[in-house]
């Protein structure tokens, strides 16, 4: 019954016990299936095949077989699942992974050896001509270097990636809200309520700026050498609501990329709805691929820049956080990796519909 | 080793139709005959895998179960395209073996 022993008996017992269905691993590697490879698990087992051999394989079946949908019945219902989680797997990750590549960024500054430079920050559009601030006349400042210029551009292209794909997502999530609204589901009240977890996330956060902002002092008193004190409002409030306010955001961020991910699976959409998600899941998945690209670039660029600025004089463009480029990029390589499985499945679980149900 | 460092060259599919083209047979008796004929050991997770795209494609079909074990045996189709295949594979083998006798290996 247990040819894995232990192991397959752990994850039967947490996984599907109570429903009636055979163990975990067989039935991972093609449900349809799942008798007859335990069955021949069994006698390889009997047969002297080492478990941790049978269990990997096994695993390794099991990855194809979801990532392919193989031995999947041809039952609308099932493709349609497939299709709207891939589409899921392939545009959440995008809500994980942006905002932490515009924080691993943090703030620009610009350094010359000559002097202090004006303004300390580069616009994002638009020309700069920067000044070094002395005693005397402000004069032009030393040119950036050509990796430096890379570094700006490739700043530029992240923000641009990153609202593309926001509005990109704005309009899927839309479309997802109006296709729930559309379907027929029993539970599709339910399904909205979990579908617009973004937006209330964003309304607390709206709330909790607007209460600080009433509540919380406004007005302060500095003096040189001593804390600043507030001669307004609730200090003690303020701070309170500040602390609500990151937990919420943070929290809400979360749960809101959990509750998308649960409405998706459950929401009945109409196939046009289906199509339009597997475009969105496309260019979505193309935006997290072009913003590795440059985020690389602009990481790849600051190095560069240092060892150019150390040949002449120069000015610099450094950022506050850009020393954790490395460890961003590797998790953007998973997240691409992901994101692009996600939108190959959406693209092939919809030709499948295409072609057999529509 | 030279020969394990290239990898395997054996095509999975060809070899379980290879092997039900001997007659239908169920998943471990699938198993053990590319065994032996070919040193290859199938996990069931690759053999499934295999059997459910077949099958798929309509070039295998499931048999009556008995018990917990259900052969499958090729269809025509199936065996067309083991045909074609092996035909390709044997002219490159021809070609290979012509070439390695002129340089006396």
């Amino acid at each position: 019954m247990w040819p894995f022993g232990d192991w397959e008996r752990w994850a039967y017992d947490r996984g599907v016990r109570g429903r009636g269905r055979p163990p975990v691993l067989s039935e991972l590697v093609a449900a349809r299936y799942a008798d007859e490879v335990r069955s021949v698990a069994s006698d390889l087992s009997v047969d002297g095949r080492s478990t941790s051999r049978l269990v990997f394989d096994l695993l390794r079946g099991a990855v194809r077989a979801r990532a392919r949908a193989q031995g999947m019945p041809r039952v609308y219902r099932l493709w349609a699942t497939r299709t709207r989680l891939s589409i899921a797997v392939a545009t959440l990750p995008w809500m994980l992974v942006a905002p932490v590549v515009l924080m691993a960024m943090g703030t620009q500054s610009l350094h010359s050896s000559v002097g202090r430079i004006f303004p300390p920050q580069l616009s994002l559009v638009g020309p700069n001509s920067l000044e070094v601030m002395g005693r005397q006349a402000p004069m032009p400042a030393p040119p950036l270097t050509s990796a430096g210029w890379v570094v700006v551009d490739g700043s530029r292209a992240i923000l641009v990636l990153f609202l593309v794909a926001l509005m990109v997502l704005i309009v899927g999530w839309s479309q997802l809200i109006g296709g729930i609204r559309r379907s027929s589901s029993p539970h599709r009240r339910k399904i909205a309520l979990l579908a617009w977890a973004p937006g209330f996330a964003l309304l607390a956060d709206i709330g909790l700026v607007v209460a600080r902002g009433l509540i919380g002092p406004s007005a302060y008193r500095l003096t040189t050498g001593h804390p600043m004190v507030p001669l307004n409002g609730n200090p003690a409030a303020g701070h309170a609501l500040g602390v609500a306010l990151g937990i919420v955001a943070i929290a809400g961020w979360l749960l809101s990329m959990v509750c998308v991910a649960v409405a998706a699976k459950r929401a009945e959409v109409a196939p046009a709805d289906l199509r339009f998600g597997r475009t969105i899941s496309v260019i979505v998945a193309s935006a997290i691929a072009l913003l590795l690209a440059a985020y690389t670039t602009w990481g790849i660029g600051l190095i560069v820049q240092a060892r150019e600025a150390a040949r002449g004089s120069f000015t610099t463009i450094t950022y506050s956080n850009q020393g954790l480029w490395l460890p961003v990029v590797l998790v953007l390589l998973v997240i691409v990796a992901l994101s692009a499985l996600g939108a190959r499945a959406a693209v092939r679980s919809w030709k499948v519909i295409a072609l057999e149900f529509v | 080793m030279a020969s394990k460092r290239l990898g395997r060259t054996q095509d999975p599919t060809i070899l379980v139709l290879t092997s039900l083209s001997g007659g239908p047979k169920h998943g471990y008796a699938v198993i053990k005959d590319i065994e032996s004929m070919s040193g290859i050991s199938f996990g069931p997770g690759t053999l499934y895998g295999v059997l459910a795209r077949l099958e798929e494609e309509g070039m295998v079909e499931p048999l009556p179960a008995e018990g917990p074990r259900r052969p499958y045996r090729i269809t025509a189709s199936g065996a067309a395209v083991l045909r074609e295949r092996l035909e390709v594979t044997v002219k490159v083998a021809d070609v290979a073996f012509r070439r390695l006798g002129a340089l006396g290996v």
